[in-house]
């Protein structure tokens, strides 16, 4: 695969006079410097400062009569608490900050994309496998930590003792196979995306990539939603006590 | 769909055919980037049907039951995010196809 790296990432190194030069194994030797080769992970720190600052920016000024942002991000609080009290059977409300910062982190990734001169996060395997396996991580621990080390691992064997032997290791590879899903599906879709709004933006960079861009922003929400109710329903699998 | 089903199966094998009968070229027809675009256009095809009849459902049951529309909605968006994955998949293999 080719790599073009984002207008930000050149301009960059061209004000701050980065060294540029061939990466082995990596896109035929072309000349690049650090943030042109680590495009990626600029544009995902680009992503969490952004959350970081617009959340910081709504908690100093919560106000009683709500400005736009805090009713912007009440909106996105109040929809996620549901979903989570709709898949997690008890006080799943614990759960919201993690959640809740995943979901901003991939939006703004996403909605990178649709930015001139920026590129988004997502469209690099590494910052969703990197999501995905904190989500991964988070999940089993507060399997272990609610259920007890042994029986949360007890559950992947199933209700069946003779079966066990065939079914921890399915279950397992199951468990492992979700780190890739996870991570792939969002990878995919925001990088085919970005890959067919730039080729309309080859064939015709006025007026026609303007749809594209739409179903940009509609998929970028999309994934958001998926990629984090896939995390919900992962956590509430993990966490919940079988009666 | 039959019909359109042993069409396709009897172009495949006329492909292959061809394919083979052809005198030995540097590159055959079914290696490097041919397969990827080829893979990539099947797995749209199925993707197509499945979320078309996925959607079919749903559709069918927001007009019998309005009421269920934000259940069943919720729960198609995540079959279709499911369904899609795997045309996602065919398509970082074909990335992977230089």
């Amino acid at each position: 695969m080719e790599h073009h790296a984002s207008l930000l990432a050149q301009w960059l190194t061209h004000v701050l006079h980065l060294a540029q030069h061939s990466w082995p194994g990596f896109a035929h030797g072309a000349q690049l410097s650090v943030l042109e080769r680590y495009d990626h992970l600029l544009n995902a720190a680009l992503a969490a400062l952004t959350t970081m600052a617009l959340t910081t920016l709504v908690r100093k000024n919560l106000a009683r009569i709500p400005g736009p942002l805090q009713q912007v991000f009440e909106g996105v609080v109040g929809g996620l608490k549901d979903m989570i009290n709709e898949n997690i059977a008890h006080h799943g409300e614990k759960y919201l900050p993690f959640i809740g910062t995943i979901a901003l982190f991939v939006f703004f990734n996403n909605l990178f994309g649709l930015i001139p001169a920026l590129s988004p996060g997502t469209s690099n395997w590494n910052v969703t496998l990197g999501a995905a396996l904190v989500v991964f991580a988070y999940y089993n621990f507060h399997g272990m930590k609610e259920q007890g080390f042994g029986k949360y691992w007890a559950h992947f064997a199933g209700p069946i003792w003779w079966l066990a032997p065939l079914m921890f290791p399915l279950e397992i590879l199951g468990l492992l196979s979700r780190i890739l899903s996870h991570s792939l599906r969002l990878f995919g879709n925001i990088a085919g995306e970005h890959l067919v709004a730039g080729i309309f933006f080859g064939l015709m960079p006025i007026l026609l990539p303007v749809p594209m861009m739409f179903l940009g922003l509609f998929f970028g929400l999309i994934q958001t939603f998926v990629f984090t109710m896939l995390t919900t329903i992962y956590l509430s699998g993990a966490v919940s006590h079988e009666h | 769909m039959k019909k359109f089903l042993t069409t396709a199966f009897l172009f495949t094998l006329a492909a292959v055919a061809f394919a083979q009968g052809a005198p030995a070229a540097p590159k055959g027809l079914f290696e490097g980037q041919f397969v990827a675009h080829l893979s990539l256009a099947i797995a749209a095809a199925g993707c197509g049907l499945g979320q078309g009849k996925a959607v079919a459902a749903a559709v069918e049951g927001v007009a019998r039951n309005p009421q269920a529309a934000g259940n069943i909605r919720t729960t198609m968006i995540i079959g279709l995010a499911l369904i899609e994955a795997l045309v996602i998949y065919v398509l970082v293999a074909a990335f992977a196809i230089k």
